[in-house]
């Protein structure tokens, strides 16, 4: 099966700081991959290059087989490509629902004009826009909170919403950035299931960062283990937990802490 | 819902009180008197050119101070398209007018949409280098072909009579009803606009600009509508103004202008039309009626001697005291609602309630 995503030799150096080199990583359709590895591995950077805020120095990116490195962010998100972020930047004096339309403004056929003085097409787009920015809430389950500011949500519903945020984009691949940041074992546990559940209903291919060891073992399909911006192994959950390289890079040798 | 029908029916209420202020302001010339009647017209000018930075600065997050370029174009073409032939000639002594110039005519209205559009189109050409700046540089670089929109303007002497500028403009049409319409049309464009996506997308790249671009928004071609949007507002106030007025020079368009509008936003809120308009109005009012300050006072005791500018000195004391109590301006980055009323005298009379309602 072809790869939805590919990235081909992708380098990017900032000065003479190598951050990623050599990234190849290829993404199967309704996959989900983990890359992992330790602060500073260049995770966070392969995201920035996926989505076009970086461009890479060397190397192409390739989406259903279309290059798209050196597209802008807000282009690379049109073709299919979503994300959250680490450090979650939410739209935050805006309400839950604003938020959540707000990432529905991409696919919009009116102009400026025909919305402003409200045609009838205008007018039935824009409820469409918030009945599906409704279903997504009702998904995500935050539904009974859309009038509230994102900033008034605690911490575990604002990644959930920014989580609904990327899919009102409708995304072919899913991005997420330590999704399970902060989270205690029940809520991690949840999000296992809630990132299993909206790929499946959502048709989407994910690709996540997280250091949350359990939770990459128990969701991935594969997993790519980066440390210092070099791609020391990939393969399956079992490999990867069996990997002399990995366990001596990234889970330490000895007294490991897992989760 | 009863709280909405008791909203919806002081809302008509008080905009039908406003009407009837409007028609009796406007009617009874004796009673209100000239001078007020003056500082009312100025204020709905000031508060269409604070809406204007207000699209730029308190929705789309720039940090604009473009202003006064746009107004200068908008008053001088709007001067242009007004002031008569005949007196076209007599004004332009220095460097005379080309005929076909001086024929250039239309009616006021006209006039002042075509202002507006050449405004527009200036924001559209200076917003391509200066839109991917960003923060401080973006005021500095707005500032700057500001300055160079007046410069020209002082130099082009065939075209907009150099430094004597521009007088015997027609005002035909300043009277309350056109301004306050104009006002209203402004205000009620702006809160439609912010309702649909485009202006939720406006918000969204003041909010947080990589989430908005890692959404699909397109931050160029936002950043510009917002741009141009705000190019024609303030092209509309100063053809008004020019209109207002009677007489423009360059010299009434320098960058101060920026942030005396700056100021009308910042102290009634970045973001809402209803603290621009309030802005507007208590920046030109309380100017103008601070005025008894340099002039000298008895106070039977003693006698102040009255001191030129001091009623700048006052102005800015109010106008930190305000600032201080009310760190966002005074409406924040929301809009005027009746239950923020309730909420604020309910205060007084019971235990504080937490403002949860929009």
């Amino acid at each position: 099966m072809a790869a939805i995503l590919e990235t081909r030799d992708v380098v990017i150096r900032f000065g003479g700081l190598v951050a990623v080199n050599l990234l190849n990583i290829e993404v199967e359709k309704g996959e989900i991959i983990s890359i992992i590895g330790p602060n500073g591995a260049g995770k966070t950077t392969a995201f920035n290059l996926i989505t076009g805020v970086y461009k890479p120095t060397e190397g192409v990116i390739l989406f259903d087989g279309e290059r798209i490195s050196g597209k802008r962010p807000d282009e690379i998100a049109k073709i299919g490509i979503a994300r959250t972020f680490q450090n979650i930047r939410l739209f935050k004096s805006l309400t839950v629902l604003e938020n959540v339309l707000i990432a529905t403004h991409l696919n919009i056929k009116s102009n400026l004009f025909s919305s402003v003085l409200k045609t009838p097409k205008a007018r039935k787009e824009e409820k469409e826009m918030v009945e599906y920015a409704e279903f997504l809430l009702k998904e995500t389950g935050l539904l009974h909170l859309k009038d509230e500011k994102a900033e008034n949500l605690p911490y575990g519903l604002q990644r959930r919403l920014e989580i609904a945020r990327a899919l009102a984009t409708k995304p072919k691949i899913l991005l997420l950035d330590e999704p399970a940041a902060g989270m205690n074992p029940k809520e991690s546990d949840d999000l296992t299931e809630f990132i299993k559940n909206i790929r499946d209903k959502f048709n989407l291919t994910i690709l996540l960062i997280e250091h949350h060891m359990q939770l990459v073992m128990s969701i991935s399909d594969r997993i790519y283990v980066l440390e210092y911006g070099i791609t020391i192994a990939k393969g399956k959950p079992q490999e990867i937990q069996e990997n002399p390289a990995v366990i001596k890079a990234y889970l330490g040798e000895e007294n490991d802490d897992l989760c | 819902m009863e709280k909405k029908k008791r909203n919806l029916i002081l809302s008509v209420v008080s905009i039908l009180v406003l009407i009837g202020f409007i028609i009796w302001a406007e009617e009874c010339t004796k009673a209100f008197g000239v001078y007020n009647q003056r500082i009312f017209k100025t204020c709905c000018i000031y508060a269409i050119c604070a809406l204007s930075m207000n699209m730029v600065n308190g929705y789309t997050g720039l940090f604009s101070l473009g202003q006064p370029g746009f107004m200068a174009i908008g008053a001088y073409v709007t001067a242009f398209l007004t002031v008569t032939p005949s007196d076209k000639i007599a004004i332009y002594k220095i460097v005379p007018i080309s005929e076909g110039l001086a024929n250039l005519n239309a009616p006021f209205f006209i006039a002042l949409i075509i202002g507006g559009l050449v405004a527009a189109f200036f924001a559209f050409l200076i917003g391509f280098p200066v839109l991917s700046l960003k923060g401080d540089y973006l005021a500095i670089a707005t500032l700057g072909f500001s300055e160079i929109i007046r410069i020209f303007i002082t130099n082009a002497q065939g075209l907009t009579n150099g430094p004597t500028g521009i007088n015997r403009i027609p005002n035909d049409f300043m009277n309350l009803y056109v301004l306050c319409g104009i006002l209203a049309l402004v205000v009620i464009f702006i809160l439609s606009m912010m309702k649909t996506s485009y202006g939720r997308a406006l918000l969204a790249i003041r909010e947080d600009e990589v989430a908005a671009q890692a959404m699909g928004i397109n931050l160029f071609k936002h950043k510009m509508l917002a741009f141009i949007i705000s190019g024609f507002l303030a092209g509309i106030g100063g053809g008004l103004l020019a209109s207002l007025v009677g007489a423009i020079d360059p010299n009434q368009f320098k960058f101060t202008v920026a942030y005396d509008i700056l100021l009308m936003v910042v102290l009634g809120g970045q973001g809402s039309v209803s603290g621009c308009i309030a802005g507007a109005f208590i920046v030109r009012i309380a100017l103008e009626k601070l005025r008894f300050l340099d002039e000298p006072i008895n106070f039977g005791i003693f006698e102040y001697p009255g001191i030129g500018g001091m009623r700048m000195v006052v102005f800015s004391i109010l106008l930190m005291l305000v600032i201080i109590k009310w760190r966002k301006g005074i409406f924040g980055n929301e809009e005027f609602s009746w239950d923020k009323v309730f909420n604020f005298f309910s205060k007084f009379k019971k235990a504080p309630k937490k403002e949860v309602e929009k």
